[in-house]
């Protein structure tokens, strides 16, 4: 679980390009500066290329916060 | 990096962003689809080279544009793909007409021609071909995007300009397939079509073009001989045992693969070999073994001993005067491979598969990619050329300025004061806008119904069409006068992307500068605050002859005596006045 929750926040890191150690367990678009549309865009191919998933349409618009990706990741992995 | 996740290149990009190489190098990817996510890609594949990127994207759907300001590049990337043009057009292409496809497809070789104008200067363009593949087609004849697509790229195959490369994206396609290939979730939100995989693929297309123009291009490879050149061991089996015939089934694959390395030969790009044997067996089998296609003359360099391959390949390259990142090596064992690969990481390996029907195909990818040996453009064209000649030109009279082109496209700028039904667009626009942006200010709908419903505030906006399409509403400046009238302040002014570079601001503005004047406006003020994203207007105000009063770091104030100001002379925008 622990592996899960740096791997996401090891995407969002690289996607955003902000530190790993200033992201958490409550980072969102709102504390984000970079995280923009097109980085959304972004966000939502590396998650699904990091975890082997397909993340619905009508989900992409909502994963705005770290706790939104954990609960799809958790969902679409099974 | 086929290989690698989008995240890996995203961190490694990163890691190596930190070191500074020798070489600069500047790109600019000009596109009407998004394409951002192959920033990175791109960056991290020159880092790789030992370059350091500066990769820039031009402005979404402004590839005409933007190539004026282009051509101080090293290289322009031009994806200019077919399924945004034909979105503007009809949501089904085969129901179009057959007028409208002909002249369409002549609104876009007079475009491209004018891209390759404006991009004379710089050294490399790279220029996708167009692709039929996004849409589903049967699988019997031609539909008539097909038909369409095929008449641009001939078009394109037949263009002379000494800098163009044209990336051939229907074989990206072949390779990983549509579904691989395209994502359509983000297509209609974001005008984004490509994957990941796409452009890691892509990066693969354009190797050979990228070491070319950065100079890293390959110079020399070098093969092995047993099991390299031809099959068998020539020390142990003997010369009578070891295959390199066409007509046999184990010798084909070294037969197919000596006839590649002759024609390397032949055209510019040194072989030699470096081999663990006694020199006489080699030398025996190159002057009689009758299946032999390389000859002593193709062969530029031997180092036929029993010293290790990596000190052999360093004498090599020294003896050849060029880098030992200029070679390529070929051999059969792992175990040289490796140690090749341990000793100088950059230069470039190729193993020959285990099973020999791979080694041709696989080889041609990796002299593909790494050498400039690309089947000569020019002569392709030659006999195709003053064919197309004689179309071009007839296109290229047409527009031989921006200007002229500009007014082919008949604009026409509906104007609108402060109109209740615009409010949300307007508020939308305000929030939305960041590159044509004066002061970058956002509002709310309330807010703008709020200045529309003032006596002394304005909202002035204006709704963009050319022959081609209508691109809405796009322009919009809010004007504050002050209670004596005399001083009108310019509190925003913005623009959508998608309409910059057409002159359509000065004409606008001229309309705006006239209601003020009518009114009794005397000072115009404004100001200029500059962003992250809004550089390119940050002389706005200058070019429409305001002076500047005061200025900061990140912020500039304008003043303009209304009588001093001139109308621009622009005569090919229709103005069409709502109030």
């Amino acid at each position: 679980m622990e592996n899960q929750k740096l791997k996401i926040l090891e995407v969002m890191s690289s996607v955003f390009e902000v530190e790993l150690t200033s992201l958490n367990e409550e980072s969102s678009i709102d504390n984000i500066e970079n995280w923009d549309s097109l980085r959304h865009l972004n966000l939502i191919l590396a998650l699904e290329e990091e975890f082997n998933i397909t993340i619905p349409d009508e989900e992409v618009g909502d994963l705005v916060n770290y706790k939104l990706i954990n609960l799809i990741v958790n969902e679409q992995s099974k | 990096m086929e290989s690698l996740k989008y995240t890996e290149i995203l961190q490694l990009n990163k890691e190596l962003a930190k070191e500074s190489y020798n070489t600069d190098f500047s790109a600019k990817i000009l596109s009407n689809v998004t394409v951002n996510s192959f920033k990175e890609i791109i960056e991290y594949s020159l880092r790789l080279k030992k370059i350091n990127p500066k990769i820039e994207i031009g402005n979404f759907d402004n590839i005409v544009q933007d190539s004026i300001i282009s051509s101080d590049c090293n290289l322009v990337f031009v994806f200019y793909d077919i399924l945004n043009i034909i979105d503007n057009v009809s949501g089904y292409f085969e129901s179009l007409d057959e007028n409208s496809i002909l002249e369409l497809a002549q609104k876009i070789k007079s475009e491209i021609d004018l891209i390759l104008i404006n991009l004379k200067a710089t050294p490399t363009v790279i220029f996708n071909t167009f692709s039929a593949a996004s849409i589903v087609s049967p699988f019997v004849n031609q539909t008539r995007l097909e038909q369409f697509v095929a008449s641009l790229n001939d078009y394109l195959y037949g263009l002379t300009a000494k800098n163009l490369v044209l990336v051939n994206i229907d074989k990206i396609i072949f390779e990983l397939g549509r579904a691989q290939v395209f994502d359509f979730r983000f297509y209609q939100s974001s005008k984004a079509p490509y994957t990941i995989s796409f452009f890691k693929t892509y990066i693969r297309a354009i190797e050979s073009t990228i070491l070319k123009v950065t100079g890293k291009v390959k110079k020399a490879i070098i093969f092995d001989c047993d099991n390299t050149l031809w099959k068998g061991v020539v020390g142990e089996d003997g010369i009578e045992n070891i295959q390199m015939s066409a007509n046999t089934s184990f010798g084909k694959a070294f037969y197919d693969v000596q006839c590649i390395a002759k024609h390397l030969s032949k055209n510019g790009i040194l072989v030699g070999l470096c081999s663990k044997n006694n020199l006489s067996d080699v030398e025996e089998v190159i002057n009689k073994h009758k299946d032999m296609i390389l000859s002593n003359e193709d062969i530029i360099i031997k180092r036929v001993n029993w010293n290790d391959k990596a000190t052999n390949l360093q004498e090599i390259a020294a003896e050849l005067n060029i880098g030992v990142d200029s070679i390529l090596f070929v051999d059969d064992s792992d175990y040289e491979i490796n140690l090749v690969k341990e000793r100088f990481p950059d230069l470039k390996t190729f193993q020959v598969p285990k099973n020999s029907y791979l080694y041709k195909n696989g080889l041609l990818d990796f002299v593909y990619q790494n050498t400039s040996l690309v089947v000569s453009v020019e002569d392709l064209k030659k006999t195709e050329q003053y064919k197309e000649q004689f179309v071009r030109e007839i296109a290229k009279n047409n527009f031989d300025s921006m200007d002229s082109y500009i007014s082919s496209l008949k604009i026409k700028l509906d104007i609108h004061k402060n109109n209740q039904s615009q409010v949300p667009r307007v508020s939308q626009l305000t929030q939305k806008t960041n590159q044509f942006n004066l002061t970058t200010v956002r509002y709310t709908e309330i807010e703008i119904e709020e200045f529309i419903n003032s006596n002394t505030k304005h909202v002035f906006t204006a709704a963009v069409s050319d022959k081609f399409g209508d691109s809405g509403l796009t322009v919009v400046c809010i004007v504050f006068i002050d209670k004596d009238g005399a001083i009108a302040t310019i509190d925003s002014l913005l623009m959508s992307c998608r309409i910059i570079g057409r002159n359509i601001e000065f004409v606008f503005m001229d309309q705006v500068f006239q209601f003020l004047r009518s009114v009794g406006v005397k000072i115009i003020d404004s100001k200029f605050i500059s962003t992250a994203k809004n550089n390119q207007v940050s002389d706005f105000y200058e070019k429409l002859g305001f002076s500047v009063i005061k200025k900061s770091d990140n912020h500039k104030e304008y003043s303009l005596d209304i009588h001093q100001y001139q109308n621009s002379t622009i005569e090919y925008i229709e103005i069409n006045k709502n109030y």
